[in-house]
């Protein structure tokens, strides 16, 4: 699947490639629906502080923020569903595809290639976090080296890939309470209730703060990263963020001789 | 020109009316009791010390539900004017109105007889129950006349009045306020008189109070655990569809008085039927018969009453506090890195150290 360059070349600048067009619409969708349902939710759960009545107002009052509410959060589990067939579809279309070819499809092989997933947390991580450690106690000079996914990166997707799970039966049981309680004991909608509110707060809180420093507050992005919107992170980027990708993909490439050092 | 200079004076005379109590005496009032109580500073501090103020708005007297009353009908113990400091009015008289279905003089105590069964009231209770009598509510408790609270004249809450409806009743009732009267009557009935968050702000006047939860057993967070609902999120952003309290207190149907405890059988609150009150309203007509274990007065700090809400929100705080904690803390060390970038504690070959790390977990 050679549709998009790994390197491309922009005014001299080399930009190496990250997110496919999908992978970015889906990212402004999710963005644009948790944005959404921040805005029509936490006014509810803090009805009683001055800004909460007029953000809800803005967003039609009683009557119809709570619709805007419930419609942007079915767009999301449709995010959420989309985006779980898509990864399967790329697992089974890239890894087992390739078993298949090769006729080593066993389970051991299937778990291995599960596994080893870009999204998926590895020994590699964890070594990363140990320099990364090192490095910024003043234990090392040397920064950690990312791969493709930073143990950062990958925490920031699990961040989301859980709570929607978590949040969206919970909003869809507290919309059908009555068709609910049918089946299910209603103490179960108190702990939805719970659920759904704190960890609402919870990602929204790690948004605003860690996703947002990562990505729009920190020296090197502010005031706005572009790789969100292009799909290509620049040279200077990629040495800070991932640098054994960065090299990996230049002696690819046949660039080794220009692999900029890490610190330099 | 001469009708243009008039113009200023008609104005002040104009304006002038409605700051000047306007000498108006009406039918109810055949004695003359506003000839006093018209004026706007008639007070005095009574033997508490507490100031109180005799002024009669008699426009907003003449849209109360009382205004084809005399005075004396309540205030039955002046005999003469000037009159001594009057005793607290007592709702269950019986009126000079006649009830017109049965012919009979008008008086509200099958209402206080209701209240006095009611879990408000005293009738139906043990003598040890009745510990602080003066903490039971009389009529006038909730039942704040508009006059007392002048400020809500100007909320312009008119109780469903439709001039096209009562256009139809004038047709044929002509004669005085007849239509008026009874159009309001009727509409004011068939809908709420307050809206729910004065409802809530109400019951909240006795059940919000700490001392008064003390005195009498009651759960110390009633109002704050309604508020935390969805019901209370949506009266408090001015939802009228949503239940107040007396929504799920009063059995549906049944007269508002006649409130009941949880524990009294057939009360709205009794696990027997809280499903049905549930069912009652709109909102939730098809709800199943597990509806009535959801917990409307949840009190997040009491492990023993609610363990689960207790210890879930503490599940989700300590995971807030230690995500957020151990995130925070790298942002804070990584800002402090860019200080020193080169400096290290310990020497080391140069980009040697990690290249073997990163190839030996890959592999």
């Amino acid at each position: 699947m050679q549709k998009y360059p790994k390197i491309v070349k922009r005014n001299g600048k080399r930009y190496f490639f990250r997110f496919s067009l999908v992978q970015r619409v889906q990212h402004i969708i999710l963005f644009t629906t948790v944005i959404t349902l921040a805005l029509t939710g936490f006014p509810l759960r803090y009805y009683d502080q001055p800004w909460a009545k007029p953000l809800y107002e803005f967003f039609g009052g009683i009557e119809k923020a709570p619709w805007i509410h419930r419609i942007t959060g079915l767009i999301l589990l449709g995010l959420f569903i989309f985006h779980t067939g898509y990864w399967i579809y790329l697992f089974f279309k890239n890894r087992v595809g390739r078993l298949i070819r090769e006729k080593t499809l066993t389970l051991k092989n299937l778990v291995v290639e599960f596994f080893s997933m870009e999204m998926i947390p590895n020994k590699k991580d964890f070594f990363d976090l140990v320099d990364m450690f090192k490095y910024l106690l003043y234990f090392s000079s040397q920064p950690p080296r990312y791969d493709r996914i930073s143990w950062k990166e990958k925490f920031d997707y699990f961040a989301p890939y859980w709570g929607i799970p978590i949040l969206g039966p919970a909003g869809v049981a507290l919309w059908f309470r009555d068709e609910f309680t049918q089946y299910v004991p209603g103490i179960v909608l108190n702990a939805f209730y719970i659920m759904h509110t704190d960890e609402a707060l919870l990602a929204v809180i790690f948004l605003f703060f860690v996703h947002w420093y990562n990505v729009h507050y920190s020296p090197e992005k502010f005031p706005m990263g572009t790789v969100f919107l292009t799909g290509y992170l620049s040279e200077q980027d990629m040495i800070h963020e991932h640098y054994e990708e960065y090299e990996r993909t230049m002696k690819e490439e046949g660039l080794e001789t220009e692999i900029i050092p890490q610190k330099h | 020109m001469c009708s243009l200079r008039l113009i200023p004076i008609a104005l002040i005379l104009f304006f002038s009316s409605s700051i000047v109590p306007v000498n108006v005496v009406f039918a109810a009032d055949e004695l003359n009791c506003v000839l006093c109580h018209k004026y706007r500073g008639l007070s005095r501090i009574d033997e508490n010390g507490e100031f109180r103020l005799f002024y009669i708005n008699q426009g907003i007297f003449k849209k109360g539900p009382h205004k084809r009353i005399q005075c004396k009908d309540c205030h039955t113990d002046i005999e003469k004017i000037p009159h001594d400091p009057a005793k607290k009015v007592d709702c269950t008289v019986l009126c000079h109105l006649t009830e017109p279905s049965g012919n009979e003089k008008f008086t509200h105590k099958p209402v206080a007889e209701i209240l006095s069964k009611s879990v408000h009231g005293t009738a139906t209770k043990e003598e040890n129950e009745v510990e602080y009598p003066e903490d039971f509510p009389y009529c006038t408790d909730c039942h704040d006349q508009p006059l007392y609270r002048p400020l809500s004249f100007f909320k312009g809450h008119a109780a469903g009045v439709s001039e096209r409806g009562l256009s139809r009743c004038k047709t044929c009732h002509r004669t005085g306020d007849f239509a008026e009267d009874f159009y309001n009557h009727v509409t004011s009935r068939l809908q709420k008189m307050r809206v729910s968050n004065e409802i809530v702000n109400l019951c909240a006047k006795c059940h919000g109070d700490k001392e008064f939860q003390q005195r009498h057993g009651l759960q110390s967070n009633i109002v704050e655990s309604y508020r935390e609902t969805f019901h209370g999120k949506a009266v408090y952003f001015g939802s009228d569809a949503t239940p107040d309290c007396i929504d799920c207190h009063v059995v549906y149907g049944e007269n508002v008085h006649s409130i009941a405890g949880k524990k009294t059988a057939g009360s709205a609150t009794h696990e027997a039927n809280v499903a049905a009150t549930c069912r009652a309203s709109e909102c939730h007509k098809d709800a199943g018969e597990m509806i009535s274990q959801y917990q409307v007065h949840t009190d997040y700090n009491d492990p023993e009453k609610y363990p689960m809400q207790h210890y879930m929100l503490k599940f989700f705080k300590f995971l807030m506090a230690g995500v957020m904690y151990f995130f925070v803390t790298l942002i804070f060390l990584e800002l402090l890195r860019r200080l020193f970038p080169d400096f290290s504690f310990i020497k080391q070959k140069k980009e040697t150290h990690n290249s073997t790390v990163t190839t030996a977990a890959r592999d």
